[in-house]
């Protein structure tokens, strides 16, 4: 009997068997679909914490700084020029500032709270910067400018977008050059930032950037604590914390005049990446589970026909099949079975993995990776061919007449 | 001579308390074109001997030659040749394969013997007309009565026309209609030149065979010739 015939032989069975080859499918279909879904959505939660941890910047440091009194002239200035003077190590450097208080901010008929708490979509925040904000947040200037160093020495009554705010206030109109009406006041837009893209981050892009300098009046001249150096890399952020370490200490001593604390992100960063790797740990580990769940189910269908099976073999014997040609003949079967449920499988993690992306992850297009998908499919194959392969393994060494014994 | 055993036995749990002795050192020759009945009481070794005869099972030791070949020294390959193409069985529970219709049980022994595609189904349809089935072809055993099964059955062991057709009780799960039937087909299969072997503990059926072996606690305790009923 040729390999021919052997397929043909396989295909018979499979198609006179319908119920228990599809049976055996369906483990295979529900384990290979579970793990690549499981997976999936493991894999589309770390890109996503990935993403908004990229958005908000690298090698980004915090500088938290106050003084009891304000000695040699103002934190914001002295760490201006102090930050000017590190070009090498930084690429900016910007007070960072929230205004509390309720403003509201009106362009023609439309009118925007800072209070707005009910509909966190439509709110927006008013912050304070210098002109290098941009660059210190990762904002990247969609139109027009960045604020200048003119504007915030003069005071100038003069604002930058966000993605967010420039949508909400002007939709898809050139805002640069419009007047909106911060508490009455008129102020010019002079350029814009592109949104961020990423989903769920509106807080990111519905802001106004005003010059740092109207903290005086809308802070109600509180000190300003807050700021944030960008530097150009990992190994400077570390050089330039050492620096800003020292040099606020040069004027600052902790609990006498002041105190302050210099930090960075990428403590964050790694931190971020711990966590997104114990996520895919434990994801890793349940998508086994399943796996192996889905496994013992093939193994039990597969074992439940042996005895079905070994009486068949039994009567292929008698009428003259060799041992060759039945263990082949089940190899085949086993293997299209699997094949075909494996397949499936993926077809069905797949579309599942959209929906899961769908409801779970904000919209967003969960596709499988071929790694998991491909070791999945050739988990199950490999499970379902052993055990399919076992009766006839089994079976085929017995002599014809205790095969035709089993009930 | 066709079929020639010498000494030979099959022992079930050798040694131990257990132990049977399903053949008890048995020696019977049988020439071509013989239409033999072995008779004996339930559990006297009938079955037995026709497995170890039709290369279904293995002495435990003993002579068994078979068309002049030493059946004892085969390899899976060349025995599962011999019960493809010297050997048709049938059984007392039919054993036809449930997922195929009766045409595909009859193609099967045609498929493992390499019949080529475009004579099979034609070589089948004759088994089954011969047998006066081929109005079943596609039925699947489920489909069928008992005789009806029986008859595909033999249909199935005469599809490759081998020389020796075996039965172990074939008509013990038939009433006597139909079991008169089958045992018609044998005796004109016998007509044709076909050595045929039938098993059975009933002497009523064994009449219709020329030669009676007789079987008792694996012995073989008489070996004659009669004048035949011809069904
Ligand atoms: N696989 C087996 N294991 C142990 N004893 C067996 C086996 N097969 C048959 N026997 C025993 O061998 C004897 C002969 O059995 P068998 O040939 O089936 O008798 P018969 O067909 O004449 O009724 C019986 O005693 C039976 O119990
Ligand atoms: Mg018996």
């Amino acid at each position: 009997m040729n390999l021919m015939q052997a397929f043909k032989m396989a295909f018979k069975s499979i198609a006179s068997k319908k119920m228990r080859s599809f049976l055996t499918m369906l483990g295979i279909i529900i384990g290979v679909a579970s793990v690549v879904i499981m997976v999936s959505v493991v894999q589309g939660m770390n890109k996503r914490s990935m993403e908004r941890f990229e958005a908000m910047g690298d090698n980004k440091i915090e500088v938290y700084a106050y003084q009891y009194y304000e000695t040699s002239g103002s934190v914001s200035e002295l760490l201006y020029e102090y930050c000017l003077g590190m070009q090498d190590l930084v690429m900016g450097v910007t007070p960072q500032v929230d205004v509390w208080r309720e403003i509201t901010i009106k362009y023609g008929a439309k009118t925007f709270s800072t209070q707005n708490w009910d509909d966190w979509e439509k709110r927006i925040s008013i912050q304070l910067g210098s002109d290098q904000f941009g660059v210190c947040n990762n904002y990247t200037l969609g139109g027009g400018r960045e604020l200048s160093f003119l504007d915030i020495d003069k005071t100038n009554k003069v604002c930058v977008l966000g993605g967010g705010a420039k949508t909400l206030l002007f939709d898809f109109v050139d805002p640069v050059g419009e007047t909106i009406f911060i508490n009455n006041q008129p102020f010019l837009v002079v350029g814009w930032y592109e949104p961020s893209g990423v989903e769920g981050m509106s807080s990111m892009d519905n802001v106004i950037l005003l010059p740092y300098t109207f903290n005086r009046t809308l802070n109600d001249n509180q000190q300003i604590q807050q700021y944030v150096v960008k530097a150009k890399s990992a190994e400077a952020t570390t050089l330039a914390i050492a620096k800003l370490k020292a040099f606020l200490g040069g004027f600052i001593t902790e609990g006498e005049n002041g105190f302050f604390n210099v930090y960075s992100n990428n403590d964050w960063s790694s931190q971020v990446q711990e966590q997104s790797l114990m996520q895919s740990l434990v994801l890793g580990a349940i998508a086994g589970i399943s796996l192996l769940v889905g496994g013992i189910g093939i193994m039990n269908i597969m074992l439940v026909t042996v005895t079905e099976r070994t009486r068949e073999i039994g009567i292929r014997k008698a009428i003259g099949a060799e041992r060759k040609s039945i263990i082949v003949q089940f190899l085949i079967e086993s293997a299209v079975i699997c094949g075909i449920g494996g397949l499936l499988g993926i077809g069905l993690g797949s579309m599942g993995s959209l929906i899961a992306g769908k409801f779970l992850l904000q919209g967003m297009k969960l596709w499988p990776s071929a790694t998991i998908t491909v070791g999945a499919f050739a988990f199950s194959v490999a499970l379902g061919v052993l055990f399919g392969l076992y009766p006839a393994i089994k079976a085929s060494s017995l002599q014809p007449v205790d095969a035709l014994r089993a009930e | 001579m066709l079929i020639d055993i010498r000494d030979l036995y099959k022992i079930y749990n050798e040694g131990q308390e257990s132990e049977v002795r399903a053949l008890d050192g048995v020696s019977l020759q049988i020439d071509q074109g013989e239409f033999v009945a072995i008779v004996g009481a339930s559990g006297s070794g009938k079955s037995t001997m026709m497995n170890v005869l039709g290369c279904l099972d293995v002495p435990t030791r003993g002579e068994y030659v078979l068309n002049g070949t030493d059946v004892t020294s085969l390899k899976d390959k060349e025995l599962a040749r011999i019960r493809n193409r010297e050997i048709g069985f049938i059984f007392q529970g039919y054993n036809l394969l449930q997922d195929l219709n009766a045409l595909d049980n009859v193609i099967l022994p045609l498929i493992y013997r390499g019949t080529s595609v475009f004579e099979r189904e034609e070589i089948a349809m004759a088994a089954l007309a011969r047998v006066g089935m081929d109005d079943r072809a596609h039925h699947r055993p489920s489909q069928m009565s008992g005789g009806q099964q029986q008859r595909v059955a033999i249909a199935r062991a005469i599809a490759t026309h081998p020389p020796i057709i075996m039965a172990d009780e074939p008509t013990g799960a038939l009433d006597s209609k139909t079991g008169r039937h089958v045992l018609g087909i044998l005796q004109q299969l016998y007509r044709e030149g076909t050595t045929v072997l039938l098993i059975t503990h009933d002497d009523g059926i064994a009449a219709t065979a020329p030669r009676v072996v007789r079987l008792s606690d694996g012995k073989i305790v008489k070996d004659e010739h009669q004048e035949v009923e011809w069904l």
